[in-house]
This record gives C-alpha cells, structure tokens and sequence, in this order.
C-alpha cells in the first residue's frame, strides 16, 4: 500500500511540474506541420489548440463542436447568429475564455486546473475492455459476448465480440508467451515525436522491419503479410473496405503488423535482468573472497576497484570500457549489428554490470567481516569447527539475506546505469528514450517514463520484502514493525 | 649496597597527575593524514587541479563564444604539442584553455551542490535524529524520495527547468540532501543514547557540550566521507547531463558540455575527447582519495595506537 502511494505522490509531482511549468510554446517547437500553417493565424491557433486538448492541457471547444453537442439548430453554425451567442453564455459562465476567429467563429478554451490534471491522468490510466465498448451506429446488430475459441494456430483463447480487442487472452511463441488485453495502460498520445502513438505503444511496440509470412485470413485468403491477426481491433463499418471484406469476416480488421526487433522495454528488459545476473555472479563471490582474506593482497585491490568504479565519472568509465570492447571487435554502436547479433548486447552488458557491482561487492564484504566477528561464529570456532566449516555452513546460509535485500536497490541503480548505457550505445530501449524525449519535448512520454521507472523500482522494493520474509523465518512482513 | 636505593620526598601534585600521552584531535587528524604517502601524491594532485581551474581561466580569458582563429584554417585540429599542450579544436580554439575553464566550472557546481546538500542534510539530519514528531514525518518523505531512482529525478527537474548552471545546482542538492540528512539522523540516533553521552548528561554536562565534544568528533569522519562521495558523483552527473543534452548548453564551457561537445571527433580527432574525460577522471579520483584518507584519519577510532 505504501508503495503505490508513493509512486501516486511522485507521479502526480511529475505531472503537475511537467504540465504547469514547462512553457507551452516548446511543445511545438520540432513539429514540422506550425511551419506549414504559419501565416494562416486562426489554423495554427485551432492546429495548437487541438493538439493540446489531446495531451490533456485543456478543453477547447470550435463553435461547430458546441453546436453539435447542444444539438442547435442549422442556424447555430453560422457566424454571429442569436443562437450561438446564447450557447456562447453558457460557457462563459462555466469559466470558459471566449475567443473568435477572424471570421466570427466562435471558440471557447478552458485550461484545466491542477487537481483536474492529476485526476484526469489516473482516470485514463486504466482502461478495462469490455463487451460494452464499441459503439458503432452503422453495426447494431453487434454480438456482445465473451468466448473461448481456438486461434489461427490453434491455441485455445478467449475471443470477445463487442470489446475493442478481438483477442482477450491468447497464447504465442514470443515473450511473455501469454497476453492480455483486458486491462491496457494508458498514458495519452505521444507528441511530437512518435505522432500518432500512445506513449506505452511506443515503448512497448516491436520495432524494426516488417515481418512477412505467409498467412491464412479469416475468409480463407491467403497472402504474405506482416500482419498480426492477435492484436486486431474493432474498425468502425463505415472505414470498412473491399480490402478488409476480403480478409476478415467481422469487424476486426484494424490490425498491427509484426516487426522483426523487440520492443524497447523487452529490450532494456533483457540487458536489465543479464546484467543484473551477472554483477551478483561476479559480487558475491569476489566478497566473499575479500571478506575470507581480509587485509591481504586480493582485498586491497578489490578496495582500489571499488573505489576507483565510485569516483570515476560513470560517464568517462563507459566511454573506456567501450573503448576496450573496439579492440575485440565489438560494436561501439548498438545498430551497427542490430538486434540480432549477439555481439551488440556484450559490451553494454558487461558495462551494466560493472556498473553494479561495486556497491553490492562492498556490501557482502562488509556483511561477511560482521558476521565473522558475530558470537555464533565464535561459539562455532570454540567447538572446534573448521573455517571452511563456518564459513559454508554458518556464515553464507546468514549471507543470502544481504543478497537478497540488496536486490531492489540493484535494480534502482541498474535504471540510472541503463539511461547512460543506453544512451552512449544508441540503444533503442527504454532508458535512452528519457534523454530523448527530453529533447523532443514530449512530454507525456516522460511522464509514461517516470510512472514505469518509478514502478519498477517501488515494486522492486516489494518484491525484496517478500523474499526477505520468504527466506528469513525471522522476519514478518506485518504492520507492527519495518518501516519502508 | 646499601646506597643503592635512595629516598624520594613524595610529590603530591605529581602523584595527581595521571600519565597519558598528550592528545589534540587535529594534531592526530593531520599526522595520520600524512602518513600515507598516496593521499599526499592525490592532494597535491587535487589541490594543483584546483588552482589551476581558478587561475589559468582568468588568465586566458577563455569563453565559448570566442573564436579568434575560426578563419585561420592552419590553426584547426593541431595534435597536442609544445605550444598548444592539449591541441586545438574545428575553430581553432585552444583545448587547454577550454578544459580549465570547464573544470571550474564543473568544480564549482559540483562543490556548491555538496555544500547545499551537506549543510541541509546535516542541520535538517540533527534535528531529525532528536525530534520524534519530525521523524515520522520526515520518514516518509525519505521513503518516497529514496524509492526513485536518483537519475530520474535529476533528469525531469532539468527538463522542467531548463539547462543551466542554477537550475542544475538545484536539481542536484534538490532531493539529495534528504538522504544525508537520514545517514546522519541514524548517526545521530546511535551516538546520542551512548553510555558516555548519557554520563555526560547525568553530570550535568550541556547538551551543546555534549553535541560538541561528544557528537562531533565521530560525525566529522562520517560528514568527510559524504563530501568525498558527493563531490565525485556530482561531477559525473554533471558529465554526464551535460552530455546528453540536459545539463549545462554548448554555451558554457564545463567538462560535460566540452565532452558532448567534441564526442563527435572521437574517431577522427581523438585527443579533443580522451583529454576532457581523462582530466574528469582524475579530478575524481584525485578529490575522493583526499576526502576517503581524510575521513579515514579524522575517525577517533583510529588515533588510537
């Protein structure tokens, strides 16, 4: 509970600051389209208005959308008539900023105020698909009903009629293997890079080239194509085409293809969890070490190590690390071999890992040396037992608990490593789309961003608790004590 | 024999006295400092890169925008020689000159933004570690702040404010004072319930004093530690933000912004980069070693022999 509070409280931070302080004119700054309709002063207001009603900033209302709503009559949409004035009042007095165009249209803005932002943020964080959905006034007689089926490679799945995914669960030989598609997260449009996106499609979007195979249609076509029939949706019967009718058999046919690179987050994902690996792979057991001799050679230089991997910039570390990488041939720019190549994931792997590795060695030696000055371990020396006795038996059964404690606060850093690396190699992946967006002014990608880094780490410090309390009998995960 | 042994008048003062060694804390600080022959070396190290960002910029009145030879192609892209000692860069700009500019800039940020931190950590950590009502609420603040990943935080406060020097001075030292301050209010709470310090009140002894001579003395090490530790990282963040656009802009001269800056030619023109992160690296190192001994001999702990 406290986790999701305070990831509620940062993300809210984020957005009011991002929304309330970063000046609106830069939002439009690398859009290509202000530079088409500069001149044309009521198009670029209605062009800006228009896109920051999307990104959530405020609500913006043309005289020809007010007439619509209020249902009025043809006389509505002319310009200066009796009856838009009347509806214009209304709106005035609901704390609209009455505007007109050149020609004498009508608009009306209304900025949203802070709490209305953050509310309006989690109210379309979470969206749920249900057989209620879709509204199409040109299919009523749609079938609304859930129901088991199998897919077009045989798998059994949970097909919808009526929701907007056609495929609610469904199984396949690509990471995760299950998905869903009852709960989506929805973080608004992306802008104005990846135009026309919602930001977690962005990063969680296979990319690359199209994949091309050979597929059977619903109607019994078939043909080489890309496309993806799990991830239809619902198309609305009057987009519908002859193309479609050949394809599909309902009104399923708005369809995402299939790309042949991971997506971003699989991508940070993957080098996330090898470098995590890893690094405790190459921790525990130099700690150990170091902790078992104590002031000797192997302990000093695992001091230097530590010491020189904290004061070094993390920057110039990379940029030496990589170097040495360019001697064997390894790429210093992750497209240079692409994702298939095992050899782009080496270096930004091992750089990862060496990232992290000098906190946690630290930490297991400083563990190690605690414990073997603790009492057990002197009762276990005065009965008479070996060192390695002590040490194998007694004192790393009591080790795995830093181990596993030291767990979220691996992962936290290894978010912090993976912006520079990815960054420095050009890594399509999460981490390198912060500085990205940075640039381009996008601003919901960057809260998106933080909403995921912030997760990840808050439920990472979750997990770490649970494990604890999993391993250490000792410990209960109740109200009484702790305090996280 | 027998005036072998003689008789002594006994002394009533000396007998009073009780035979210890002499001991004064700085004294013991300085010579345990001294003995290691690294920390000398990183010091001299240290202090000589210090002065040099202060003086050789006022000298060379070195600015970005500048750029006498941008014309005189002859000048452009010379290999580090006599007369240019880092070479120049595509305007024929001296790196010399530009890397002690950017290092005192980078050296500035860095040192205003661990004194911020240190200073509100540690008044801001005192008090938390003898005010109960603070501490619960404090807590909290600390537990959502300590679950963010540092970076992120530096990166969207520099986003919603703007590159530039105050902007980054305050992203820095924006949330990180609140993690020395819960390293000191641990410290605090440890030292504050010790026998002695409890024998010292029940003597009546001051709180201040007791803060004072008690407290202190085992906080210094623990504080030069900290300094030592944020004054590298600092820098590197600075680096590496400067780097990747959102730190400081092309417009003033500071490691990171010289790195982003010539990271381009690192194939072609090879000293344009190496030297900058070099010159980073050492300002690193050289700055936590001295801060790592000095924390290490200001340690009572370890005076004793």
């Amino acid at each position: 509970m406290r986790a999701v509070v305070s990831l509620f409280i940062v993300v809210s931070i984020a957005i009011v600051m991002v929304f309330l302080l970063i000046p609106r004119d830069r939002i439009f700054e690398n859009d290509q389209s202000i530079s088409k309709l500069s001149g044309k002063k009521d198009l670029l207001a209605a062009y800006k208005l228009g896109k920051l009603k999307d990104l959530g900033y405020l609500d913006y209302k043309a005289q020809k959308e007010i007439c619509e709503i209020n249902q009025a009559s043809k006389d509505c949409f002319s310009a200066g008539s009796s009856e838009i004035n009347e509806l214009i009042k209304i709106y005035e007095k609901d704390g609209y900023t009455i505007n007109k165009t050149e020609d004498g249209f009508y608009y009306v803005v209304k900025d949203y105020k802070t709490s209305r932002l953050i509310l309006n943020f989690y109210s379309n964080l979470i969206k749920i698909d249900h057989t209620g959905v879709i509204k199409d006034p040109n299919n009523l007689e749609l079938e609304r009903k859930v129901y088991f089926a199998k897919d077009h490679n045989g798998m059994l799945s949970i097909k919808c009629s009526g929701c907007e995914n056609q495929y609610l669960l469904y199984f396949n030989g690509s990471f995760p293997f299950i998905h869903q598609n009852f709960i989506k997260l929805n973080f608004g449009i992306s802008y104005p890079t990846y135009i026309g996106l919602n930001t977690f499609s962005v990063i969680s979007n296979k990319q690359g080239e199209l994949k091309n195979k050979e597929i059977t249609f619903e109607t019994g076509t078939t043909a080489k194509s890309a496309i993806n029939l799990h991830s239809c949706t619902y198309k609305m019967t009057e987009a519908i085409d002859d193309l479609d009718k050949a394809k599909f058999v309902n009104n399923y046919a708005k369809c995402t293809s299939n790309y042949t690179d991971p997506s971003m987050i699989e991508v940070s994902y993957i080098m996330g969890i090898l470098s995590l690996v890893f690094s405790y792979l190459i921790s525990i057991p130099l700690g150990v070490v170091m902790a078992k001799e104590r002031g000797k050679l192997i302990d000093k230089i695992g001091i230097i190590y530590v010491n020189l991997m904290i004061a070094v910039p993390s920057l110039a570390f990379i940029f030496f690390v990589r170097n040495i990488g360019s001697l064997f041939k390894l790429p210093d720019k992750f497209s240079q071999l692409g994702f298939t190549d095992v050899r782009s994931y080496i270096m930004p792997v091992i750089i990862l890992t060496l990232l992290s590795t000098s906190s946690l060695i630290i930490w297991v030696r400083r563990y190690m040396v605690d414990q073997t000055n603790s009492d057990y371990v002197k009762f276990a020396k005065a009965k008479g037992l070996s060192e390695k006795e002590i040490f194998n038996t007694h004192i790393l059964k009591n080790a795995i608990i830093p181990i596993v404690n030291g767990i979220p606060s691996s992962i936290i850093l290894s978010i912090g490593g993976a912006v520079i690396t990815e960054t420095i190699f050009a890594i399509p992946g999460m981490g390198k789309m912060l500085p990205d967006s940075i640039k381009a002014v996008n601003n919901n990608m960057v809260i998106t961003l933080t909403f995921i880094f912030t997760a990840l780490s808050v439920f990472s410090l979750v997990l770490g608790d649970v494990l604890m309390a999993l391993i250490d009998p000792r410990i209960k995960l109740d109200n009484k004590g702790g305090s996280r | 024999m027998e005036n072998k042994f003689k008789f002594v008048e006994l002394q009533e003062s000396n007998s009073e006295h009780i035979a210890a060694p002499a001991y004064s804390y700085w004294g013991s600080v300085f010579r345990r400092f001294f003995s290691s022959k690294i920390a000398i070396f990183m010091m001299v190290l240290a202090s000589a890169v210090v002065i040099m960002s202060i003086v050789q910029p006022t000298l060379s009145g070195y600015r970005n925008d500048y750029m006498p030879n941008v014309n005189n192609f002859s000048l452009h892209f010379l290999r580090p020689s006599a007369e240019y000692w880092f070479g120049t860069d595509n305007f024929g700009r001296n790196l010399f000159d530009a890397v002690w500019s950017g290092t005192q800039t980078s050296l500035k940020i860095s040192f205003i933004s661990t004194i911020i931190t240190i200073v509100i950590g540690i008044i801001v950590g005192a008090f938390w570690g003898y005010s109960q009502k603070l501490d619960v609420i404090l807590l909290e603040v600390y537990n959502i702040v300590a679950n963010v990943p540092f970076t992120l935080i530096v990166m969207v406060l520099m986003y919603i404010l703007g590159s530039g020097q105050p902007q980054l001075i305050f992203a820095l030292s924006c949330t990180s004072w609140l993690s020395v301050a819960y390293f000191i209010r641990v410290q605090v709470m440890i030292i504050r319930d010790r026998e002695y310090n409890l024998a010292s009140r029940c003597l009546g002894t001051p709180t201040y004093k007791v803060i004072l001579n008690n407290i202190l003395p085992y906080l210094i090490s623990v504080i030069v530690t900290l300094v030592s530790r944020y004054i590298p990282m600092f820098i590197s963040f600075e680096v590496f933000l400067s780097f990747i656009g959102v730190g400081l802009t092309n417009k003033t001269a500071s490691l990171g912004s010289i790195i982003q800056q010539y990271a381009q030619y690192m194939e072609s023109a090879g000293y344009l980069f190496w030297i900058p992160v070099t010159i980073s690296a050492i300002i690193s190192i050289s700055l936590y070693i001295v801060g790592q001994t000095l924390a290490d001999a200001s340690d009572p702990r370890t005076h004793m022999i």
